[in-house]
């Protein structure tokens, strides 16, 4: 699975995870640090994601 | 995950109200929790007239659209910082974040007023961080007064809050913590200043953005990299993690039991303040820190 991740704009593929939290593990971020999004929709802990897919996961945290 | 409320798939996970959201069950969560911490703290009502901060970040932008939508009398107040490949951005996001939502905006440009942030940034030997802290409460604060706004309402969220009590606690600094809160009341030259997100997380801020179709700016500022709170958040996200809900008990207790303590304690050994002799605004020196910058920036 194809993950954009923000705001760093970088890429990374995770083949292993098949639930957002284990993808959030995979990615070392707690669920309440991270917005999960797939096609425009947000994402909760528990959902099931495929190896076919493409994740956007936008980190949170503000800085200045 | 089902939500809470209306047991459409939620979309949002809270645990530490051991609940979840759907979109629209998620826009009436955030509503009540900005709607308590206003009538809890008594920020403001609708006769006031609130000049919001905006810095093009999530927070900021959604308490300007939570507080439009509350109906409250609100206007916005951008200050462009001129740091190259971050501030055109963050302007470009709060111009069209009020262009789209019908908000009143102003702009005030720091190359104008002699302090661009990039060269300010060369006159100290210190993080910058702080200097433009200080650089842009001094302007919000006095354009809030000078055009007649009697409350300045800023997009601190309970993340911000709780690192900052806990840096203040690290340092048992009194005068600080006797003075932090959501609610600062107005007092010689100072505008009466509020915090109403200050019982929402940083993590449901960034949803709430998201789910009200908010184009916000997620860069953070070049010069910002490795700042103290940063890491006070991270260690906080820890505990939040294996104690759900703790940062706000730890926050709200301070407020309920803790801060008039400190607050005594500063009122009998603080320092007192008066107008500086250049530009009229509270200072506890001779001059204010921001005079005194400009002045380094003269030399």
């Amino acid at each position: 699975m194809q993950i954009l991740i923000e705001p760093e704009n970088q890429w990374a593929t995770i083949d292993k995870a098949t639930t957002v939290l284990n993808l959030l593990k995979e990615l070392e971020l707690r669920p309440n640090q991270a917005l999960v999004i797939r096609d425009g929709e947000l994402l909760t802990p528990d959902r099931k994601v495929g190896p076919q897919e493409n994740i956007t996961v936008r980190k949170i945290a503000s800085r200045g | 995950m089902k939500c809470t409320r209306c047991k459409k798939t939620a979309a949002v996970a809270l645990p530490r109200h051991n609940a979840g959201f759907c979109p629209e069950c998620y826009g009436v969560f955030f509503s009540r929790q900005v709607e308590k911490a206003i009538k809890e703290r008594e920020l403001f009502s609708k006769e006031d007239k609130i000049l919001i901060a905006l810095s093009g970040g999530k927070d900021s932008l959604a308490l300007a659209r939570e507080l439009q939508l509350l109906g409250y009398n609100i206007a916005g107040l951008h200050i462009d910082l001129a740091i190259p490949g971050s501030s055109v951005k963050a302007r470009g996001h709060v111009e069209r974040f009020c262009s789209d939502f019908g908000v009143d905006l102003h702009v005030l440009e720091m190359e104008n007023e002699g302090m661009p942030i990039p060269e300010v940034r060369k006159k100290f030997n210190r993080p910058v961080c702080s200097v433009c802290g200080r650089i842009k409460r001094y302007y919000f604060n006095r354009f809030a007064m000078d055009n007649g706004f009697n409350v300045l309402a800023t997009g601190h969220n309970l993340d911000d809050e709780a690192a900052r009590l806990f840096s203040n606690v690290m340092r048992w600094d009194a005068a600080y913590l006797g003075a932090q809160g959501p609610d600062l009341p107005g007092d010689q030259g100072f505008v009466r200043k509020v915090k109403p997100l200050y019982r929402v997380s940083e993590f449901e801020t960034a949803n709430y953005s998201f789910l009200a179709k908010i184009d916000y700016c997620y860069a953070p500022c070049p010069y910002s990299k490795g700042a103290s709170f940063t890491f006070y958040k991270s260690l906080l996200d820890e505990l939040e993690n294996e104690q759900p809900g703790r940062k706000l008990s730890f926050y709200e207790g301070f407020l309920n039991r803790g801060r008039q303590a400190f607050a005594r304690i500063d009122q009998e050994d603080g320092e007192k303040l008066c107008p500086c002799p250049r530009c009229g605004y509270p200072t506890t020196g001779e001059i204010c820190g921001v005079c005194r910058i400009r002045e380094i920036m003269h030399h």
